[in-house]
This record gives C-alpha cells, sequence and structure tokens, in this order.
C-alpha cells in the first residue's frame, strides 16, 4: 500500500514537472512566433521564427496529454485506492 | 390708387428678387465653405463585413517603414523589354483601378478580410513587356524582404498591387505605398513597401522566407513548412 502510494506520487510529480516544462516552452515558442523579433534578439538568434513554429506545434499534442492526465490522476488514483481497501 | 396699386406690385417683385439674390448668394457662400475630410475606412462591402486596418498583427522582419513619397520610385527591372522607375503618381494615374474583397490568410494563425483598391500587376508587366524567357517575378520591398510569385499566376489572375484598402491609402505600418494582394497564398507572399518588381528566369528564387524553409509555392490549401 506504501509502496503503491509512493509510485502514485513520483507519476503524479513527474507529470506535474513534464507540463510546466511543456507550458513554458509552448508559451516561449508562442512568443517566439508572434514575437519573433524580439525573441530572435533575446536568444541570439537561437529561437528563429520556424524552430518557434516548430516546437509550438509539436508540443500541441503532449501538452494536451499532459494537461488531462493532470486533471484525470487525482480521480483515476483515488478510485483505484478506494477499489484496494475493497479487496 | 391704381397707380399706388401697381407701384406696391412693383416694389414687391424687387425686394422678392432681391431676396432671392441674396439667398442664392448665400447658398453660394455655404458652397465654397464645404471642405474636404480625410476619408474613413469602410467596414462593409456590397453586403459584406469587413476587417478593420487596425486588425493586422505587426510581423514584418524590420518593424514599420516610412517610405518618403517624394522621393519614391517603383523600378520595373529584368527581363523586360522596357525596363524603368515610375514615381506613385505615374502608378496611380496610367492604370485602370479596381476593387476586390480579398481575405488574407497569416501562418500565425489570424487571417483579415478587406477590401482592396488598386491595380492589375499584370497591366503594370504588359506594359513593361516580359520577355519569353521571364517565368518568375521577384518583389523587393523597401525593408530588404523580397518574395516571389510565377508569372504565369500573375497573368492569369486578377493579382491587385493595392494602395487602398477599406477605401482609405494604405497606411505607413500596412505597407504604403504599395501591397502586393496574393489571393490564394499564404500571408507571407503579400510583400508590403514593394519598391521593386523584377522578371527573372531562376525558377529556384526564394525569397525572405523561403529561404528559411517556408513553401515557395505558399498554397492556402497546403502547408506552409516544405
Amino acid at each position: 500500500m506504501m509502496r503503491n502510494t509512493t509510485g502514485q506520487g513520483l507519476v503524479k510529480k513527474t507529470v506535474i514537472w513534464l507540463l510546466a516544462i511543456v507550458t513554458v516552452l509552448y508559451g516561449v515558442s508562442g512568443f517566439g512566433i508572434t514575437e519573433f523579433r524580439t525573441v530572435e534578439t533575446l536568444t541570439f538568434g537561437l529561437l528563429t521564427k520556424n524552430l518557434a513554429f516548430k516546437i509550438h506545434n509539436s508540443l500541441e499534442i503532449p501538452f494536451i496529454i499532459l494537461l488531462l492526465l493532470h486533471i484525470c490522476l487525482p480521480f483515476i488514483f483515488k478510485w483505484k485506492g478506494r477499489k484496494d481497501v475493497r479487496k | 390708387m391704381k397707380e399706388t396699386t401697381t407701384h406696391a406690385v412693383i416694389f414687391g417683385i424687387i425686394i422678392s428678387s432681391l431676396c432671392l439674390a441674396l439667398g442664392g448668394c448665400t447658398v453660394d457662400r455655404e458652397t465654397d465653405k464645404t471642405g474636404e475630410l480625410e476619408p474613413v475606412e469602410v467596414r462593409e462591402y456590397q453586403g459584406e463585413n469587413l476587417s478593420s486596418v487596425d486588425d493586422f498583427r505587426e510581423n514584418s522582419i524590420k518593424g514599420p517603414q516610412n517610405v518618403d513619397i517624394e522621393t519614391y520610385q517603383l523600378e520595373i527591372a529584368g527581363l523586360v523589354e522596357n525596363p524603368g522607375s515610375y514615381i506613385y503618381d505615374e502608378v496611380i494615374e496610367n492604370y485602370k483601378h479596381y476593387k476586390k474583397v480579398v481575405t488574407l490568410d497569416c501562418v500565425e494563425g489570424w487571417s483579415v478580410t478587406l477590401l482592396w483598391e488598386g491595380i492589375l500587376v499584370r497591366d503594370l508587366l504588359e506594359a513593361a513587356g516580359p520577355l519569353p524567357d521571364a517565368k518568375v517575378i521577384i518583389f523587393h520591398a523597401y525593408d530588404g524582404y523580397t518574395t516571389s510569385l510565377p508569372l504565369d499566376y500573375i497573368m492569369e489572375r486578377d493579382i491587385l498591387m493595392a494602395y487602398k484598402m477599406n477605401e482609405i491609402t494604405i497606411p505607413p505600418e500596412r505597407g504604403f505605398p504599395f501591397q502586393l494582394v496574393a489571393e490564394s497564398k499564404w500571408g507571407y507572399k503579400w510583400i508590403k513597401w514593394i519598391t521593386k518588381i523584377e522578371l527573372s528566369d531562376d525558377v529556384n528564387y526564394r525569397g525572405f522566407w523561403e529561404s528559411r524553409e517556408y513553401s515557395n509555392t505558399a498554397d492556402l490549401e497546403k502547408e506552409f513548412f516544405e
């Protein structure tokens, strides 16, 4: 039971951190598209408009999946926990 | 008695005439006072709602450009029989004007539908006389931006080089004096601040964004990344 809780905590933490990273990258790459002159200057030409486009487009689905996991995992774990107690 | 009545009638006619004359003068003076105000953009055309000139997002490569119309010249160069340069008024006055409602779709995800007024690029080119080798038109802008389109695309369609949007002269930040209305193409083909139109045989020429992996055809129904 204890191991299970720790495992669930690790999963939750991983999802939270991944979601945080993806959200920041999603936002920065969004700015890299609309404010490309500023972002290119600030990143010393590293984040160009087309790279920003590629990052932004490739992060769309991971962002949705991680967000859904972040919302649903507590309910799933709660439901699973109740099922284990019944057993 | 009769004489007095006649005098009264004549007096009445003179007074009425004076009143009418003075009234006429007043109207004339009012007409002289009528001045012409700055045009205001239209937001509806033939029952169709239009976007505003302010609905664009500024995404040019070097920010808004202020072209000095006193020194401005539109150059037609490359593979043409009659290369030359034209001042703004020559372009406006020497060619027929057309109006069209066209939507600009930007790769960033926004779009604007505006009433564009301008001259046909085809008319300009026909006057210059493209040589048989010419295949591509390279447009150059005041800020160094370039883009290209196939000559057939320009000659077979009514592609405008606009000087007005929504019935007002294109503002400096939107591309004054001329912006290309490259309908059915992604926004990066709608070059602003046009200074030079060059005809070329280089079918592999790639403009500013096209040399950065954007599609050279830029067809709206296709992805803009190659």
